[in-house]
């Protein structure tokens, strides 16, 4: 049962995917813009602008183009059934690894921050949860309202005024390490993770240090949402038949609180995913505040550059992770839970 | 839901001093928007030849007020200060809600209009072909929000209605899901048999009948949407992305001002930032409370 529920799963996700890089493809070329004249600037000669077209793909037939992005022709050019995304029009790199060279950036910032987040979140959510209506609930309540409302890139730029340049405790926002750091070698792409291969923990330490405004920004807008959640499900699973009966058999309070909060934590796994899912592509205000470098920012950088390939592959690659990611989950709660796979 | 659930105890019917903090924002925000730009001591899109003036410090706003009403000063006080160009702040912060506020409310209406219109046929009218649409709408759920309407706007031209029209793409498959779920609790309703059983056209009860009663999820999350509306517009324009130059804008403004904020010029930053962060805050609050009691009732 399970394994039928998987492969449906996978199945929907491939289509959807499929659809989207259709649906993507198709949408770039609708709008009005000319990516040639961008390239060759706005006065070059028409042989140029053939030339350039040409050598771009851009003067076929746009269902050839499809049909060569998607991989069907590889005699003339890979695609994506050869496992490339393309080469890009501007850098003339392949974008597979343009993208795996942005992406471990963007998924250590997130990731640390959702670690932080939910450190904050889960006690302040049940603390609301535990007394409903009263001021601490109210509190939490509001706050979680203001979190979950801010322009965090404005937060960014206000945690740079005070932790840099007024108190000077924070290093300024130009990258991952300081200038004068060489950078150790890239294995995994994750500077934490990289600075501990090459066995340079005051690297390690630099990268931390780097990390920890972007990181408390976007936890702390994070933290809005998911407080949200924590305590509601909490609140459902205050209600619920087994707490009543555990209460009603006097055990203690903080115990039932454990007993709720593990029951509560099922449901938020699913929305804490999706938040996952979106931050990929919305922390790209935080990168480039702190001129990290993520796949956000390479997402501008190719967008302003019109560089249709690097776009789609973009696209592309954050919604494939989010699906992975929502699979990964609903895989976790139908283990947990085998009336979901039914 | 009960009197006495514990969801929906915690804000009370009467004297709910968060209704009336959302409220008054949007309020302001709304008045702002219409008057703003002509309220302000200078023209928000011309420069001043004073350049990066500091606001003035607290000791000397008495000192400015009194000469300002007694006309002894030789041009209007920068009460924000002025930014690298030598734009008054202020004037642009306040003149900044009509074009803020016109881009969020024109994409929430768009978007409102399209979903909630799609939601009712696709929620009514059950059939491979509003199927189809829902795998459409599952589709363009899942593009990454930011840089979708970055695509759409940085390749249609950075013109307001090209904004208008990427944030409306954005927000109309939530409009479609939260209208088709309320019309499917609200087909099987007694009002919807009566009516056919009279011999309505179906049209025509899915229009008269339904959707009525089917808006209020819909309407609702409209406040939330502006909210969102707003930071995404100030998020474009952060990137390069959003409204030109010198258009009075948050989110430019800010952006105008990051790069001296690590030399210590935090005025030109700031304060729009305060702006936006009150204001989206200001609809969040409005479209939550009323989200509150709308469930609680």
């Amino acid at each position: 049962m399970l394994m039928r529920y998987i492969a449906r799963r996978l199945l929907i996700g491939a289509a959807q995917l499929i659809g989207l890089t259709i649906a993507v493809f198709f949408l770039i070329r609708l709008l009005p813009a000319d990516p040639v004249s961008r390239l060759v600037g706005m006065n070059a000669s028409p042989e140029a602008y053939a030339q350039a077209a040409a050598q771009l793909g851009v003067d076929k037939p746009v269902l050839e183009q499809l049909a060569i992005y998607l991989g069907f022709k590889p005699d003339i050019a890979p695609g994506i059934l050869q496992g490339t995304l393309g080469i890009s029009w501007v850098t003339n790199t392949p974008i597979l690894s343009e993208i795996a060279a942005y992406l471990p950036v963007t998924l250590e910032l997130i990731t640390l921050a959702f670690l932080v987040a939910l450190l904050v979140s889960v006690p302040v959510g049940m603390l609301g949860a535990l007394n409903p209506g009263g001021k601490a609930d109210k509190g939490v309540f509001v706050y979680s309202l203001f979190a979950g409302s801010q322009p965090e890139f404005w937060w960014g730029l206000l945690f740079v005024y005070v932790f840099f340049y007024q108190l000077g405790i924070a290093p300024p926002p130009l990258g991952r390490l300081g200038p004068m750091t060489t950078p150790p070698d890239p294995v995994t792409g994750f500077m934490l993770i990289d600075t501990l291969l090459a066995g340079r923990p005051d690297k390690f330490v630099e990268a931390l240090h780097h990390l920890m405004l972007p990181v408390a920004v976007l936890a702390f807008t994070l933290s809005g949402p998911i407080i949200k959640m924590v305590r509601q499900n909490m609140l459902r699973a205050m209600r619920s038949d087994f707490v009543l009966y555990a209460n009603a058999v006097g055990l203690p309070r903080r115990r039932v609180a454990r007993y709720a909060l593990r029951a509560a934590m099922a449901p938020s796994m699913t929305l804490i995913g999706i938040l996952y899912g979106f931050m990929l592509s919305g922390a790209v205000l935080v990168e480039s505040v702190f001129s990290l470098g993520g796949i956000g920012q390479y997402a501008v950088r190719s967008v302003l550059a019109f560089d249709y390939p690097a776009i789609q592959g973009v696209v592309l690659v954050i919604t494939a992770i989010s699906l992975a990611v929502y699979l990964a989950l609903d895989l976790i709660h139908a283990v947990i839970d085998p009336r979901i796979a039914h | 839901m009960s009197p006495t659930d514990p969801e929906a105890a915690p804000l009370p019917r009467k004297a709910d001093w968060l209704l009336y903090l959302g409220a008054t924002i949007v309020t302001v925000v709304t008045v702002l928007a219409v008057i703003g730009p002509y309220i302000g001591p200078y023209d928000p899109t011309l420069t001043t030849p004073r350049v990066a003036v500091p606001p003035p410090a607290l000791s000397e706003i008495p000192g400015l007020l009194a000469g300002w009403i007694g006309g002894t000063l030789d041009h209007p006080p920068h009460w924000m200060g002025t930014d690298a160009s030598g734009y008054d702040i202020l004037s642009r912060v306040i003149a900044a809600p009509r074009t803020d506020l016109l881009i969020a409310l024109s994409a929430n209406l768009l978007s409102l209009a399209i979903g909630v219109f799609l939601g009712l046929i696709a929620g009514y009218f059950r059939n491979w072909a509003t199927e189809l649409l829902m795998r459409v709408s599952d589709v363009m759920q899942s593009f990454p929000v930011f840089i979708s309407a970055m695509v759409l706007v940085a390749l249609a031209g950075r013109s307001t209605a090209n904004i208008v029209i990427a944030l409306a793409f954005v927000y109309v498959p939530i409009y479609i899901r939260l209208t088709r779920a309320e019309v499917l609790s609200q087909t099987s309703r007694g009002f919807v048999e009566a009516a056919r059983a009279i011999g309505q056209p179906e049209l025509r009860i899915a229009l008269r009948h339904v959707l009525p009663n089917s808006m209020t999820p819909a309407l609702i999350q409209s406040s939330v949407t502006i909210g969102f509306a707003i930071l995404l517009t100030a998020g474009l324009s952060f990137v390069g992305a959003g409204v030109r130059p010198p258009t009075p804008e948050w989110g430019l403004m800010i952006s105008t001002g990051a790069n001296q904020i690590i030399l210590g010029e935090w005025w030109p930053s700031v304060f729009p930032g305060i702006a936006i962060s009150l204001t989206v805050f200001g609809f969040a609050v409005l479209g939550n409370v009323l989200e509150r009691r709308y469930e609680g009732s």
